[in-house]
């Protein structure tokens, strides 16, 4: 408990953080009221009629790359080294001091990394889905009680895919690479879906897999995969990275 | 009171420690003095369980580091560096390790006033001198009021005053019992300041006992030192 609120307390007096936390509210909740905007136009001239089954969780599928921020700076600040000037310093030396058993460590900070995740996703959720009400009013899409599974895998999605990035930045030591790789992959090219194309396997890696559990229509694929399955596929993919990182962190020199 | 006993540690095929055996007793500073790259940090690192030994042992009053109840309050360190992240505070450094040990706030305020850096608090580390960096590195070490404080290069970027101060300081801790242990390669501060003394050369502990017992015949530990860590005795050829 107290290495969970030490890691806690890490996390929120870094400014990155807080970046993380406004692009991963702002970014889907913004794109969300754009592509509503957009909506309210074709509805209101009569091209279009209904709103699509994905509208808002589309969006909070591109948002979570606030969410692996998140999980790369829990990592990457640890191993960030002073300039030789400051001494050549990291702070992983303090902090394994303070806390010497390496899977208490990391299970604190695995924790701490799931749970801001998880808060994230909600109020992200929240806030997309609120933007796209206000802008389409009457049109926007009906929330009952179908929505819950829908909005509870979003959490479950952003929360599974930070601790992805986690477990890569835990091997690589360095936020540059998983940074890179995981909001490229999230944003500008989606090579995973790329693969999806050469093979149906790609279905099931961890991001493909894991957006079955929120997006109903996903273009032209060939695979079915129910949610629950989606949601099991990806846990499993982050579970194993989890426990090959713990193994290489515990046994590794500091 | 702190127990090494035969470690051997290698990177690669390189040896970095051959069987590096000693002893740091309580209310005594013991100085652990050796050539840079002798395995003073290596030998440091293993004793507080941030690297591991091909063999031997490194235990503190009995135990490894890893399975001390509570590490902060046993033992204080200080390594390379601040040892903190140059984006947070200061204060926001020592609070989080506060926490990790469910010490109070209010020992963070104390801890920053003992070290000199109550203005700087609110600064970002980044902004730290090295002198500052390595004073908020001994607010951590203090933070628990530990029985032990290993410290690694404790002089280096500090200014005559914090080198006198840390004097005081190590000095205060072992006259009430508690044990230091203090790694240098700077032979003069280490003679005014330590009981014993431990040489480290090309992982090899190369003399061990008390301050008088290490310098002998030598006119200073200075000369000792050359005369155990070279063949020559340090005269230039």
């Amino acid at each position: 408990m107290r290495a969970l609120t030490a890691e806690l307390s890490k996390l929120t007096s870094l400014l990155s953080f807080w970046v993380a936390l406004a692009t991963g509210l702002i970014v889907p909740t913004a794109i969300a009221a754009l592509n509503s905007v957009s909506t309210r136009k074709e509805i209101d001239l009569g091209v279009e009629t209904a709103v699509g089954i994905d509208m808002g969780y589309q969006e909070l599928a591109f948002g979570v790359i606030g969410a692996i921020i998140i999980g790369v700076i829990a990592v990457s600040n640890e191993y960030f080294t002073e300039s030789a000037e400051s001494g050549g310093g990291r702070q992983i030396t303090t902090s394994l001091i303070a806390v010497p058993s390496r899977l208490r460590f990391l299970l604190a900070k695995a924790t701490a990394v799931a749970l801001v995740s998880a808060v994230l996703a909600s109020a992200a959720a929240v806030a997309t889905m609120a933007a796209i009400r206000i802008v389409l009013g009457e049109h926007a899409p009906e929330m009952g009680s179908e929505a819950i599974p829908r909005l509870a895998g979003i959490v479950c999605y952003w929360v599974l895919t930070a601790l992805l990035a986690f477990g890569i930045t835990v091997l690589t030591r360095h936020g540059v690479i998983p940074l890179a790789i995981l909001i490229v992959n999230t944003s500008v090219v989606t090579v995973t879906y790329l693969l999806t194309r050469l093979t149906s396997l790609a279905y099931y890696l961890p991001d493909m897999a894991g957006i079955r559990m929120f997006i109903r229509n996903l273009e032209d694929s060939t695979v079915e995969i129910a949610p629950l399955v989606g949601g099991l596929v990806m846990t499993a993919w982050v579970a194993a990275l989890l426990i090959i990182a713990a193994i290489v962190f515990c046994r590794r020199d500091a | 009171m702190l127990t090494i006993h035969r470690l051997v540690k290698r990177r690669g095929s390189r040896a970095i420690l051959s069987g590096v055996s000693f002893q740091a007793r309580p209310g005594r500073v013991t100085g652990f003095l050796g050539p840079n790259g002798a395995g003073k940090s290596s030998t440091l690192r293993i004793l507080l369980g941030l690297d591991s030994a091909a063999s031997g042992e490194a235990l503190i009053n009995g135990v490894p580091y890893a399975r001390l109840r509570n590490p902060l309050a046993t033992v204080g360190a200080l390594l390379d560096g601040s040892g903190a992240h140059r984006a947070r505070t200061g204060r926001a450094h020592l609070n989080w390790i506060a926490r990790s040990a469910g010490l109070p706030r209010s020992r963070v305020d104390e801890v920053l006033g003992i070290v000199g850096l109550t203005d700087a608090a609110s600064k970002r580390v980044g902004s730290y001198s090295l002198g500052m960096g390595r004073r908020l590195g001994l607010a951590a070490a203090l933070l628990g009021d530990p029985e032990i404080l290993i410290l690694d290069e404790p002089v280096n970027g500090l200014d005559p005053e914090g080198i006198r101060w840390i004097r005081t300081l190590v000095r205060e801790r072992a006259s009430t019992g508690r044990t230091v242990l203090l790694s240098s390669h700077l032979m003069g501060e280490l003679a005014e300041t330590v009981d014993d003394v431990i040489v480290i050369n090309q992982g090899r502990i190369v003399a061990d006992g008390t301050l008088a017992e290490v310098v002998g015949a030598h006119d200073t530990l200075e000369d000792a030192f050359f005369a155990l860590t070279t063949q020559n005795g340090g005269v230039a050829p």
